[in-house]
């Protein structure tokens, strides 16, 4: 399987803060990645370093092929009409593909010579991405490109964005505050918190290896053999995220773990980690 | 990266061609309405030195001034809007949008998209500016004048000086932006820039080469009245240079009113003694000299302003 | 034939074993049959505006069991049912749960309620469904 994207060991300080500190990840070839982390994580100065918008403070970027970048509120020039947009592409960009960005915002119903500052925000995102795609880029990076969207054109952008992913051979990064989001869309998670990458792994493979497991109260600790992830303690009962299988223990009852509570877990304990054992960073 | 400059650009270049135009319009109508005025009023042999020639020569002179403070304004006024125009919004704008985070992901390399702009737009500036120096040289003979070097606003609209200015302040408005990252206060600092440098270059520009000394007696006044005047001293019988002469030589009574009768009684007593007047001037015959003295300095500035520019654009840093 | 799929969204059964069960319920009544074609991936998520990687693990799966088979540059392609005869054919189980549904209704049962009985039935019973 081919890395489409590897950071290693990247620092990005920002005005004598660091913003990122020493973060290692490899995303596969044809993933479609969720970037999650609080606000204030480090999410858009990982990105921007990715996209070239920002020089690391140390350590390096590799990017296997062609790289295109939506920042966050999708900046157009509002001021030229969608055509004249696709025109913005076309000029910069060599590898352009005229025939498909046309085709797309045809289908998306979005006239070409209608300005960009009268278009709906849905429409708006969808022309930033129109030219993002229209590159032919082999890794796209998108900076919460649902923010201030409403369900509907969540649900759009969303959905043309994976058709796009079907078409062609495409990895995708997409960072979101929102969990919920991206759920149905992504298939490999990473977790950033205070600058860290906490997580980084096939979303299956997760929650396969991660159980809720709920027990007496008093025994933070888990049963045998548990890696505790996160634990949180009511008046009678304990609830652990653990990481692996335990000892069967006829007094803890356990689930699946799901999406959004892993992610919760992680971020509650970010001295927590699960990562590719071989490239492990330390946490 | 030529159709996106012009495509993000055009209404400053519109709107700067389309003053330019009215400006020439009006120099046209002048020129030619003074050229009728000519050649219905115009006694034989004039315009001319002859005395005869002097109703004529003030009826252009009148008509010279009144377009004259049209556009007198103009050495400070057209390269601040140059500046503040073409120059702050070029990254201010940017930035404030946030639509450099676009421009600077496509394929094209943001050196390649810096430099482009810079060279394209400081180009069409600088054009713009030999347009307006093209425009009042072809005038201003018209209606009798030849001098535009002892005055500094003429000397700063002919030659290749507007176009160093136009250059100089897109430049300074382009930095500005950069260093800012807004548009308006970007706009501010062009215009105090432009300020202070016309203030400084005109302090700078006695400097330019060592004045010519000339020794007049029987009058202070400059010989030729389109020099520029650096210094003056009164010489004493002995050739000594004097600041004022000693009192007692002659009497230098209070000037009153309006009048400088008394100043003149005075002088023309002084030179009675043998006293003369030194005059340390640059003569007109400098005018090419300065202007491309004036050239190389603005365009050196120029130069450092764009890699100032480059730096911070291309540096990366957040 | 073509089968349609959805999503339950608020199930907690992962997406692509929603498809699976989806396509295997259609192999049992027969809306899907041998030589039948798969909707594509890009047909998938347009509908359901899912990761194509989630559509191609469902079929990879579904072609791991036997069920489907990939013909390159042609599609997904149906190789054979479930069970040993169609669904619709077993008259006389539907009679009786038929019958079984009715009495339940009498006995002031409702739907869910019926569901859960049912399920727990199926649970109980030694043969598993799905793995």
């Amino acid at each position: 399987m081919t890395t489409a994207l590897r950071t290693t060991g990247l620092t990005v300080r920002y005005r004598r803060r660091r913003a990122l500190h020493d973060c290692s990840l490899a995303l596969p070839a044809g993933r479609v990645a969720a970037l999650v982390g609080p606000n204030g994580a480090g999410k858009t100065t990982l990105l921007h370093t990715v996209a070239g918008l920002l020089a690391p403070d140390a350590g390096e970027v590799a990017v296997a092929g062609e790289v295109a970048f939506m920042a966050q509120d999708k900046p157009l020039y509002d001021t030229f009409t969608v055509a004249e947009t696709l025109t913005f592409g076309r000029r910069l960009n060599p590898g352009w593909d005229d025939a498909y960005a046309t085709a797309r915002l045809a289908g998306l119903g979005i006239p070409p010579d209608r300005r960009v500052s009268r278009l709906s925000g849905g429409q708006q995102t969808q022309v930033a991405l129109t030219v993002a795609l229209a590159r032919r880029p082999d890794l796209l990076v998108l900076d919460e490109p649902l923010a201030d969207l409403d369900p509907l054109a969540r649900h759009d952008v969303m959905r043309s964005l994976m058709v796009a992913v079907a078409e062609r051979p495409l990895t995708v990064l997409i960072s979101s505050h929102v969990v919920a989001d991206l759920r149905d869309t992504c298939d490999w998670l990473i977790v950033l918190n205070q600058g860290r990458v906490q997580v980084s792994g096939d979303i299956d493979d997760l929650l396969a290896e991660h159980l809720v497991l709920t027990g007496p109260a008093g025994s933070a600790g888990g049963p045998a053999g548990a890696r505790v992830v996160e634990s949180s303690l009511t008046d009678r009962r304990t609830r652990l995220l653990v990481r692996g299988a335990p000892a069967p223990d006829p007094r803890w009852s356990a689930r699946p773990a799901d999406l959004e509570e892993l992610v919760m877990a992680y971020l509650r304990s970010p001295e927590a980690a699960a990562l590719p054992a071989p490239r492990g960073v330390s946490a | 990266m030529i159709w996106l400059t012009w495509r993000q650009h055009r209404a400053q270049i519109l709107v700067t061609a389309a003053l330019l135009a009215v400006l020439g319009l009006l120099l046209l109508g002048s020129a030619v309405e003074a050229r009728l005025h000519v050649a219905g009023h115009a006694p034989p042999g004039c315009p001319g030195p002859a005395p005869a020639c002097w109703d004529l020569a003030r009826a252009l002179a009148d008509r010279h001034d009144a377009v004259y403070t049209v556009f007198g304004w103009m050495p400070i006024v057209a390269p601040a809007l140059i500046g503040a125009f073409w120059g702050a919004p070029l990254l201010g704008r940017e930035y404030e949008r946030g639509t450099h985070k676009l421009a600077w992901t496509q394929a094209v390399s943001v050196r390649r998209w810096l430099a482009v702009k810079l060279a394209l737009l400081g180009a069409l500036a600088a054009t713009a500016g030999l347009a307006l120096s093209a425009m009042v040289s072809l005038w201003r003979p018209v209606l009798g004048r030849e001098d535009r070097f002892g005055n500094i606003g003429v000397f700063n609209m002919v030659g290749v000086a507007p176009a160093v200015w136009w250059l100089y302040a897109f430049m300074l408005g382009a930095a500005a932006g950069a260093l800012l990252r807004r548009t308006l206060p970007a706009m501010a600092v062009v215009v105090a820039g432009v300020a202070v440098t016309t203030f400084t270059l005109f302090g700078l520009s006695d400097h330019y080469a060592e004045p010519v000394r000339t020794v007049l007696s029987g009058t202070t006044v400059p010989p030729d009245p389109d020099a520029r005047l650096v210094g003056a001293a009164w010489v004493d019988p002995a050739g000594r240079e004097l600041a004022r002469p000693p009192e007692g030589v002659c009497p230098h009574p209070p000037d009153t009113g309006r009048s400088d009768r008394n100043q003149q009684t005075y002088e023309r007593c002084l030179f009675g003694k043998g006293y003369r007047y030194a005059l340390y001037a640059h003569p007109p015959s400098r005018f090419w000299r300065f202007q491309w003295t004036e050239a190389a300095l603005l365009t050196a500035a120029s130069l450092a302003l764009a890699g100032l520019t480059a730096r911070r654009t291309l540096r990366r840093g957040a | 034939m073509m089968i349609e799929f959805h999503l339950d969204r608020g199930s907690g059964v992962a997406t692509y074993l929603q498809l699976v069960h989806q396509v295997k319920r259609a192999l049992r009544l027969g809306t899907l049959r041998p030589g039948d074609r798969l909707p594509t991936a890009r047909e998938v998520v347009d509908a359901l505006a899912i990761n194509p990687n989630t559509v191609l693990k469902a079929y990879r799966e579904l072609e791991r069991e036997g069920l489907v088979e990939g013909r390159p540059g042609l599609g997904t392609f149906v190789q054979r049912s479930i069970g040993g005869a169609r669904l619709a054919d077993h008259t006389a189980l539907r009679r009786s749960l038929e019958a079984w549904v009715r009495q339940a209704r009498a006995a002031g049962l409702d739907r869910d309620d019926m569901e859960t009985l049912f399920a727990m039935a199926v649970a109980g019973s030694p043969r598993e469904g799905t793995a």
